[in-house]
Protein backbone atom coordinates (compact mmCIF):
# COMPACT_ATOMS: atom_id res chain seq x y z
CA UNK A 1 0.00 0.00 0.00
CA UNK A 2 1.31 3.32 -0.74
CA UNK A 3 1.26 5.60 2.38
CA UNK A 4 2.46 8.24 0.00
CA UNK A 5 -0.83 8.92 -1.74
CA UNK A 6 -3.00 9.44 1.23
CA UNK A 7 -0.39 11.27 3.22
CA UNK A 8 -1.91 15.01 2.55
CA UNK A 9 -5.18 13.64 3.76
CA UNK A 10 -4.16 11.82 6.65
CA UNK A 11 -2.34 15.02 7.84
CA UNK A 12 -5.78 17.20 6.62
CA UNK A 13 -7.74 15.50 8.87
CA UNK A 14 -5.23 15.16 11.41
CA UNK A 15 -5.35 18.98 11.86
CA UNK A 16 -9.21 19.04 11.19
CA UNK A 17 -9.33 17.21 14.42
CA UNK A 18 -6.84 19.29 16.50
CA UNK A 19 -8.42 22.19 15.52
CA UNK A 20 -12.15 20.40 16.80
CA UNK A 21 -10.02 19.14 19.85
CA UNK A 22 -8.52 22.06 21.01
CA UNK A 23 -11.96 24.01 20.25
CA UNK A 24 -13.22 21.81 22.73
CA UNK A 25 -10.12 22.40 25.15
CA UNK A 26 -11.07 26.20 25.13
CA UNK A 27 -14.39 26.12 25.58
CA UNK A 28 -14.35 23.79 28.74
CA UNK A 29 -10.97 25.65 29.82
CA UNK A 30 -13.21 29.29 29.60
CA UNK A 31 -16.64 27.72 30.99
CA UNK A 32 -14.23 26.98 34.29
CA UNK A 33 -12.50 30.00 34.61
CA UNK A 34 -15.48 32.47 34.40
CA UNK A 35 -18.06 30.19 36.52
CA UNK A 36 -17.73 31.55 40.23
CA UNK A 37 -21.59 31.29 40.93
CA UNK A 38 -23.68 28.85 41.43
CA UNK A 39 -27.41 28.39 39.89
CA UNK A 40 -29.75 25.65 37.83
CA UNK A 41 -28.45 28.00 34.50
CA UNK A 42 -24.56 26.97 35.36
CA UNK A 43 -25.16 23.53 36.18
CA UNK A 44 -27.30 22.56 33.07
CA UNK A 45 -24.97 24.65 30.94
CA UNK A 46 -22.16 22.08 32.41
CA UNK A 47 -24.24 19.50 31.68
CA UNK A 48 -24.49 20.59 27.91
CA UNK A 49 -20.82 21.28 28.01
CA UNK A 50 -20.20 17.94 29.48
CA UNK A 51 -22.58 16.30 26.66
CA UNK A 52 -20.45 18.50 23.98
CA UNK A 53 -17.37 17.06 25.45
CA UNK A 54 -18.28 13.19 25.05
CA UNK A 55 -19.77 13.61 21.64
CA UNK A 56 -17.38 15.95 19.79
CA UNK A 57 -14.29 16.93 21.88
CA UNK A 58 -13.02 13.85 23.71
CA UNK A 59 -13.23 11.63 19.72
CA UNK A 60 -11.76 14.41 18.47
CA UNK A 61 -8.71 13.85 20.56
CA UNK A 62 -8.54 10.22 20.11
CA UNK A 63 -8.85 10.63 16.61
CA UNK A 64 -5.75 12.97 16.40
CA UNK A 65 -4.07 10.34 18.15
CA UNK A 66 -4.78 7.78 15.68
CA UNK A 67 -4.37 10.15 12.85
CA UNK A 68 -0.99 11.24 14.24
CA UNK A 69 0.22 7.86 15.30
CA UNK A 70 -0.43 6.56 11.55
CA UNK A 71 1.54 10.20 9.52
CA UNK A 72 4.07 9.57 12.64
CA UNK A 73 4.93 6.01 10.92
CA UNK A 74 3.90 6.75 7.14
CA UNK A 75 6.32 9.40 7.34
CA UNK A 76 8.99 7.93 9.31
CA UNK A 77 8.73 10.93 11.68
CA UNK A 78 9.35 9.21 14.68
CA UNK A 79 13.23 9.86 15.13
CA UNK A 80 12.71 13.31 14.56
CA UNK A 81 13.76 15.07 17.62
CA UNK A 82 10.98 17.55 17.35
CA UNK A 83 8.12 15.57 17.08
CA UNK A 84 9.53 13.55 20.40
CA UNK A 85 9.18 17.14 22.42
CA UNK A 86 5.89 17.78 20.30
CA UNK A 87 4.59 14.30 21.90
CA UNK A 88 5.24 15.69 25.55
CA UNK A 89 3.16 18.55 25.21
CA UNK A 90 0.56 16.82 23.54
CA UNK A 91 0.59 14.57 26.26
CA UNK A 92 0.42 17.62 28.63
CA UNK A 93 -2.72 19.26 26.33
CA UNK A 94 -4.58 15.61 26.77
CA UNK A 95 -4.14 15.59 30.62
CA UNK A 96 -5.27 19.09 30.86
CA UNK A 97 -8.49 18.08 28.75
CA UNK A 98 -8.78 15.05 31.15
CA UNK A 99 -8.55 17.18 34.10
CA UNK A 100 -11.09 19.56 32.73
CA UNK A 101 -13.43 16.40 32.22
CA UNK A 102 -13.26 15.33 35.62
CA UNK A 103 -14.04 18.93 37.13
CA UNK A 104 -16.86 19.01 34.24
CA UNK A 105 -18.08 15.48 35.90
CA UNK A 106 -17.92 16.62 39.02
CA UNK A 107 -19.48 19.95 38.90
CA UNK A 108 -22.50 17.42 37.56
CA UNK A 109 -22.53 15.14 40.14
CA UNK A 110 -23.82 18.23 41.95
CA UNK A 111 -20.07 19.23 43.50
CA UNK A 112 -19.40 23.11 44.74
CA UNK A 113 -18.39 25.26 41.58
CA UNK A 114 -15.25 25.87 42.18
CA UNK A 115 -13.07 28.10 39.05
CA UNK A 116 -9.79 26.43 37.70
CA UNK A 117 -7.87 28.95 36.54
CA UNK A 118 -4.69 27.09 35.20
CA UNK A 119 -6.20 24.78 32.48
CA UNK A 120 -6.37 27.70 30.05
CA UNK A 121 -3.13 29.30 30.23
CA UNK A 122 -1.69 25.83 29.87
CA UNK A 123 -3.87 24.44 27.16
CA UNK A 124 -3.21 27.47 25.02
CA UNK A 125 0.33 27.53 25.74
CA UNK A 126 0.59 23.65 24.83
CA UNK A 127 -1.13 24.81 21.26
CA UNK A 128 1.55 27.55 20.57
CA UNK A 129 4.41 25.45 21.09
CA UNK A 130 2.63 22.60 19.47
CA UNK A 131 2.00 24.49 16.34
CA UNK A 132 5.49 26.32 15.77
CA UNK A 133 7.00 22.79 16.07
CA UNK A 134 4.46 21.06 13.74
CA UNK A 135 5.18 23.86 11.11
CA UNK A 136 8.58 24.80 11.55
CA UNK A 137 9.81 21.87 12.51
CA UNK A 138 13.21 23.55 14.31
CA UNK A 139 15.60 20.79 15.22
CA UNK B 1 -29.02 16.30 40.75
CA UNK B 2 -29.94 13.65 42.62
CA UNK B 3 -27.99 10.52 44.43
CA UNK B 4 -29.10 8.36 41.76
CA UNK B 5 -27.59 10.59 38.83
CA UNK B 6 -24.23 11.30 40.84
CA UNK B 7 -23.78 7.10 41.13
CA UNK B 8 -25.00 6.62 37.52
CA UNK B 9 -22.45 9.24 36.51
CA UNK B 10 -20.07 7.63 39.00
CA UNK B 11 -20.89 3.82 37.13
CA UNK B 12 -20.37 4.90 33.90
CA UNK B 13 -17.24 6.24 34.43
CA UNK B 14 -15.76 3.41 35.79
CA UNK B 15 -16.95 1.05 33.35
CA UNK B 16 -15.37 3.08 30.53
CA UNK B 17 -12.04 3.05 32.80
CA UNK B 18 -12.29 -0.47 33.07
CA UNK B 19 -13.04 -1.07 28.65
CA UNK B 20 -10.11 1.32 28.39
CA UNK B 21 -8.33 -1.07 30.87
CA UNK B 22 -9.40 -4.54 29.37
CA UNK B 23 -8.63 -2.48 25.76
CA UNK B 24 -5.10 -1.99 26.65
CA UNK B 25 -3.79 -5.40 28.25
CA UNK B 26 -5.47 -6.98 25.62
CA UNK B 27 -3.89 -5.20 22.59
CA UNK B 28 -0.51 -5.62 24.51
CA UNK B 29 -1.40 -9.79 24.63
CA UNK B 30 -1.76 -9.39 21.16
CA UNK B 31 1.38 -7.47 20.22
CA UNK B 32 3.61 -9.81 23.00
CA UNK B 33 2.40 -12.98 22.28
CA UNK B 34 1.25 -12.84 18.66
CA UNK B 35 2.62 -10.20 16.40
CA UNK B 36 6.33 -10.31 17.93
CA UNK B 37 6.71 -14.12 17.58
CA UNK B 38 5.18 -13.74 14.00
CA UNK B 39 7.70 -11.53 13.43
CA UNK B 40 10.95 -13.25 14.93
CA UNK B 41 9.67 -16.51 14.07
CA UNK B 42 8.33 -16.17 11.02
CA UNK B 43 9.75 -13.17 9.42
CA UNK B 44 6.10 -11.45 9.41
CA UNK B 45 5.82 -8.15 10.73
CA UNK B 46 3.24 -6.47 9.54
CA UNK B 47 1.41 -7.83 12.73
CA UNK B 48 4.02 -5.87 14.68
CA UNK B 49 3.49 -2.92 12.22
CA UNK B 50 -0.20 -2.90 13.26
CA UNK B 51 -0.51 -3.82 16.45
CA UNK B 52 2.31 -1.39 17.89
CA UNK B 53 0.12 1.67 16.89
CA UNK B 54 -3.08 0.45 18.16
CA UNK B 55 -2.04 -0.36 21.21
CA UNK B 56 0.10 3.15 21.31
CA UNK B 57 -3.36 4.85 20.89
CA UNK B 58 -5.14 2.01 23.34
CA UNK B 59 -2.34 2.91 25.91
CA UNK B 60 -2.56 6.84 25.23
CA UNK B 61 -6.69 6.17 25.76
CA UNK B 62 -6.15 4.43 29.21
CA UNK B 63 -3.96 7.05 30.52
CA UNK B 64 -6.12 9.82 29.59
CA UNK B 65 -9.01 7.52 31.27
CA UNK B 66 -7.03 7.31 34.32
CA UNK B 67 -6.65 11.04 34.35
CA UNK B 68 -9.99 12.19 33.30
CA UNK B 69 -11.63 9.61 36.34
CA UNK B 70 -9.48 10.49 39.16
CA UNK B 71 -9.63 14.18 38.13
CA UNK B 72 -13.26 13.91 39.24
CA UNK B 73 -13.69 10.86 41.82
CA UNK B 74 -13.26 10.42 45.47
CA UNK B 75 -9.45 8.69 44.78
CA UNK B 76 -6.80 7.96 47.07
CA UNK B 77 -3.66 8.87 46.37
CA UNK B 78 -2.15 4.93 46.93
CA UNK B 79 -5.14 3.66 44.25
CA UNK B 80 -3.88 6.94 41.48
CA UNK B 81 -0.85 5.39 41.89
CA UNK B 82 -1.66 1.94 41.63
CA UNK B 83 -3.78 2.46 38.08
CA UNK B 84 -1.17 4.74 37.03
CA UNK B 85 1.89 1.97 37.49
CA UNK B 86 -0.56 -0.73 35.86
CA UNK B 87 -0.37 1.19 32.66
CA UNK B 88 3.16 0.41 32.53
CA UNK B 89 3.56 -3.30 33.70
CA UNK B 90 3.10 -5.47 30.85
CA UNK B 91 -0.69 -7.08 31.61
CA UNK B 92 -0.66 -4.72 34.66
CA UNK B 93 -3.83 -3.75 33.52
CA UNK B 94 -5.86 -6.68 34.02
CA UNK B 95 -5.05 -6.27 37.61
CA UNK B 96 -6.82 -3.02 37.93
CA UNK B 97 -10.22 -5.43 37.63
CA UNK B 98 -10.63 -6.03 41.18
CA UNK B 99 -10.23 -2.18 42.18
CA UNK B 100 -12.63 -1.27 39.61
CA UNK B 101 -14.81 -3.96 40.44
CA UNK B 102 -14.88 -3.03 44.50
CA UNK B 103 -15.40 0.34 43.63
CA UNK B 104 -18.28 -0.16 41.39
CA UNK B 105 -19.64 -2.26 44.03
CA UNK B 106 -19.04 0.22 46.74
CA UNK B 107 -20.80 2.86 44.51
CA UNK B 108 -23.83 0.54 43.89
CA UNK B 109 -24.05 -0.97 48.06
CA UNK B 110 -24.51 3.04 48.77
CA UNK B 111 -27.28 3.30 46.36
CA UNK B 112 -29.27 0.51 48.57
CA UNK B 113 -28.74 2.47 51.90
Amino acid sequence: MNFAIYYPWLKALHVASALIFFGGVVSVGVFLHMVTNDSPGIRALAADIRRWDHIITTPSMLLVWALGLGIGGAGHWFNAPWLTVKLVFVVILSAVHGMQSGRLRRICQGASIRPLHTSLPVAVTCAVIIAILAVAKPF
Amino acid sequence: MTRDDYRDIELAQLRRLEFASFVEGTTLLLLLIIAVPLKHLYGWPTGVRIMGPVHGLGFCAYLWFVIQTVAGGDWRTREIARVMICAFIPFGAFFNRALLSRKMASIRNGRKS
